[in-house]
């Protein structure tokens, strides 16, 4: 049955990974609060003029089983990943556990432009999308020139 | 909010290409696989992914998963941190014959793709009494 994980390049694929995400952020430092590379679930972060755009990939939950709050500037995302089987049964043997189980957290620093009454919270195809509504006098304007 | 614009770069017909070309950057999706007596059963996290954006096929005894994400975001968003930076999902697994490739059942649910793959009936477990001469 060992052929079913044969012919995944795993170690190049990760390596090339790593090598990439070197890449891109070597050199910056990256928030205190980040946490380690690859921490479930992976969040990417995006701004439109009117609002900061966080989407955290965490596939196999229900709405429910999130919580996000914001306090002082922290967004927070957290919850708990079960299991979908149980190994109590010895005729089962498991060749591959690679998803992530158990409970996690992810902090966003959010800018001092982001508004905390301005949340909305979706979660639709295992991605629970979040925007943060901008403060008013954060908004970019034309200045006229007198 | 405009289903084109994402927050990772779209590769456009990243699906469709196939497994000849390999040059698509994709990610391999994280996998849980496990074996019982009806046979193995694969769980693969695929976020983001639409049934329509999935592709589920067996070629040659080779299993092979493809699948795009598409996140909805609204226009004009500037990317400023990527953990998922291709939305391109691929991975591929052979298959031994005692798998019934014709009976896999699919089920994608909150972004997790449930394989369910048979073992032909003739390679199911079958206890051999043992007669004492």
């Amino acid at each position: 049955m060992s052929d079913l994980i044969f012919g995944t390049d795993l170690f190049s694929e990760f390596d090339r990974m790593q090598r990439q995400m070197a890449g891109l952020f070597g050199g910056f430092p990256s928030s205190i609060r980040s946490g380690r590379f690859g921490a479930f679930p992976p969040v990417n972060i995006g701004a439109t003029d009117d609002s900061i755009e966080i989407v955290a990939f965490a596939p196999g939950l229900k709405p429910d089983q999130f919580e996000v709050s914001i306090d002082k500037g922290l967004l927070t995302i957290s919850g708990e990943r079960e299991a979908w089987h149980t190994d109590d049964d010895p005729e089962v043997r498991m060749y591959a556990q690679e998803r992530f189980t158990g409970s996690f957290r992810r902090v966003v620093e959010l800018p001092q432009s982001a508004d905390p009454d301005k949340v909305q919270a979706r979660y639709a195809n295992g991605c629970l999308s979040i925007s943060v509504g901008k403060r008013e006098a954060s908004k970019p304007r034309a200045i006229t020139v007198q | 909010m405009n289903e084109t614009t994402q927050v990772a770069e779209r590769n456009q017909n990243a699906v469709t290409k196939g497994q000849e070309d390999r040059s698509t950057p994709s990610l391999l999706p994280a996998v849980d696989i496990v074996e019982d007596s009806n046979g193995v059963t694969l769980w693969a996290d695929l976020p983001g992914v639409t049934r329509d954006k999935l592709e589920v096929n067996v070629h040659d005894g080779n299993l092979h998963i493809e699948a795009e994400a598409v996140v909805p975001t609204p226009q004009g968003l500037r990317v400023q941190h990527a953990e998922i930076r291709q939305p391109h999902f691929a991975r591929a697994f052979s298959l031994s014959a005692d798998l019934d490739a014709s009976k896999i059942e699919a089920n994608l649910q909150d972004g997790v793709l449930k394989l369910t793959i048979p073992r032909r009936d003739e390679a199911r477990p079958r206890r051999i009494a043992v007669n004492v001469a």
